[in-house]
């Protein structure tokens, strides 16, 4: 018996590249008010889907027979590209365009797709996309299968149990860390506390050339357009202007802790 | 007649925030200001709706949710929403919450929105205004149609203001049915976090990597002790175990929200400022001039904070 794995992946603007441009204040939005433009940008696989990817392996290696399917909604292949070449299985693309559809409509994909497959044991996401940062998705595919959800992990380990698998997870919490156990079928979200995802090996670019990318539609998956119509769009987004109103306090270190007292004393912020 | 709703569980913090803000809200939607509290009501909850014009108060209560889980709360808010609708449910954004939301949103078909910094109604449609790319852009959102809207709020960013007229507020019990409802999933280890709280404290002393190595962290310590306040960290010295999780601020830490905030050694990504960006008043000390975290500081030092940390303690003590 082996375990179905369905991780969700999804393609982004490399969120380091658009903080080095935020934080050199060069940061430009495009033309239509909503969009970052800047061509520089690389588009890549998010990262907390990249550790999802590699939970999967981990459990595999692990000892867990399994099967890995990537999935992801949109038209570009590159990232299922990329997932293949880290030895993953099955490669797949829903062919919709991405921009049009809200979190609603990508968690309808994903939870068809899982159906379509007669179900998943494990569905794997990163904890959010570095882009918006919603990490709604996994929740909403968690309550459309009717899966619990566990979130924020920073391992995963599945054991065999009776007919089907137990799922033991770490979660990263404010607090601290936190365990907690769900029999399978189960969505988990994994954090970047899962430590560095690997990089693929050139026999495993290798490999990728020669698999692949499946490509379903929306209509294959018996989700309908009018499923798939946006309560959420996207109007505006722009950079926030920081204040940056910063008064330095020059001299040495002695110098400048009493100047910087006296200041904090005379607003009444220090007593 | 529609109702804007604010949810809130365990503690009232941010609720008096997050009602003022739903007040404008249900002004704009010309609908009705609701708060439900889930389980166990906090002992003020009574004096901040009176304060904020809420008249009802609906508390849910069930022996299921003395102390509950993802399951139980999901199905209780499923259930109090088949009673008593809403059109726009806004909920602070904790770490429970950002689960907690969407899968409501999921269950009671309603859409979802998280990271919200401000909602306002448009010619009649609700806009959001969201954090994006951990705090380099901003989003706004236009949420179409007459449908349910689940909300979560960043509170940190919120003011709140009384009413101009304060309400009676009573409170209405709602009786929800969890019989069929159990935890599908169990805890075996809790994160136990007992003492004092960073998200609570007046003055936080943070360090990052710019301490050099972990003994450096006493010297942050010491300052906040010295300030009669609670050392605080950043995420990679979190990491490299120089702190204890429970003092990491930022997007996957803590949002605090206090009177002083002196980061030392910390460059400013936009993942730490979100937790500490709400501060009265932030001070910065980096060797680098040219660290993001001055942009964000009121006042700031160039130096090395081995140097400058010691020298802020010996002047405290006077």
């Amino acid at each position: 018996m082996s375990l179905r794995i369905v991780v969700c992946a999804k393609e982004v603007l490399d969120p380091d590249a658009v903080n080095n441009y935020a934080l050199e204040g060069r940061l430009v939005i495009g033309d239509d008010g909503k969009s970052l433009t800047q061509s520089s940008i690389p588009r890549l696989m998010n990262a907390y889907d990249e550790q999802a990817i590699e939970a999967a392996l981990r459990v595999r290696e692990a000892g867990v027979p399994c099967t890995i399917a990537v999935v992801s909604v949109g038209e570009g292949q590159d990232i299922l590209k990329h997932a293949a070449s880290l030895g993953i299985d099955e490669p797949v693309a829903i062919h919709a365009d991405a921009a049009s559809l809200d979190h609603h409509g990508v968690a309808r994909l994903l939870a068809a797709f899982v159906r379509s497959r007669g179900g998943a044991d494990l569905v794997l996401c990163g904890r959010q996309a570095s882009d918006d940062d919603q990490g709604v998705v996994p929740a909403l595919v968690a309550e459309h299968l009717g899966l619990p959800v566990v979130t924020i992990a920073r391992s995963v380990d599945v054991t065999a149990a009776g007919d089907g698998f137990a799922v033991r997870v770490v979660r990263v919490t404010p607090d601290g860390d936190e365990t907690v156990a769900v029999p399978a079928p189960v969505v988990v979200t994994i954090s970047n506390e899962l430590g560095q995802a690997r990089y693929p090996t050139m026999a495993g670019r290798m490999a990728a050339r020669k698999k692949k990318v499946a490509v379903v539609t929306p209509a294959e998956l018996g989700v309908a357009p009018e499923a798939l119509r946006p309560r959420i769009t996207l109007a505006k987004q722009f950079v926030p202007t920081v204040k940056g109103a910063c008064e330095m306090i020059g001299g040495g270190a002695d110098e400048a802790a009493a100047a910087l007292l006296a200041r904090l004393r005379a607003e009444n912020v220090l007593r | 007649m529609s109702r804007v709703v604010v949810c809130t569980w365990g503690t009232s913090g941010g609720a008096e925030e997050l009602l003022t803000l739903a007040r404008g809200v249900a002004a704009g939607l010309e609908a009705t200001l609701g708060w439900v509290v889930l389980g166990p009501a906090p002992h003020d909850v009574t004096a901040i709706a009176s304060r904020q014009d809420v008249p009802v108060v609906d508390h849910i209560e069930h022996e299921k949710l003395q102390s509950f889980g993802g399951d139980v709360a999901v199905a209780a808010l499923a259930d109090y929403v088949r009673q008593h609708d809403f059109r726009v449910l806004l909920v602070p954004q904790t770490f429970d919450a950002r689960l907690l939301a969407p899968r409501l949103a999921a269950r009671i078909d309603a859409g979802v929105v998280m990271n919200g910094l401000g909602v306002v109604v448009e010619g009649g449609a609700l806009a959001v205004t969201a954090s994006a790319y951990g705090g380099d852009t901003r989003v706004v959102y236009t949420l179409a149609g007459e449908g349910r809207f689940v909300i979560g709020v960043a509170t940190s960013a919120l003011a709140a203001e009384p009413a101009p007229n304060p309400a009676t507020a009573v409170t209405r019990h709602c009786a929800v049915d969890l019989a069929a409802v159990e935890e599908r999933v169990q805890v075996v280890t809790r994160s136990e976090q007992t003492g004092p709280r960073i998200e609570e404290a007046d003055v936080l002393v943070a360090g990052g990597r710019g301490l050099g190595e972990k003994a450096n962290y006493r010297l942050v310590e010491e300052l906040a002790e010295a300030l009669g306040g609670m050392a605080a960290a950043s995420r990679p010295i979190v990491d490299e175990g120089w702190a204890e999780p429970a003092r990491q601020v930022g997007l996957t830490g803590k949002i605090t929200r206090p009177t002083l905030y002196i980061a030392a050694g910390i460059s400013g990504a936009s993942q730490h400022m979100v937790g500490c960006a709400a501060a009265k008043t932030l001070v910065a000390i980096n060797r680098d001039p040219e660290a993001a975290i001055f942009r964000y500081a009121r006042y700031g030092i160039v130096g090395d904070c081995l140097e400058i940390l010691p020298a802020l303690t010996r002047a405290v003590k006077g």
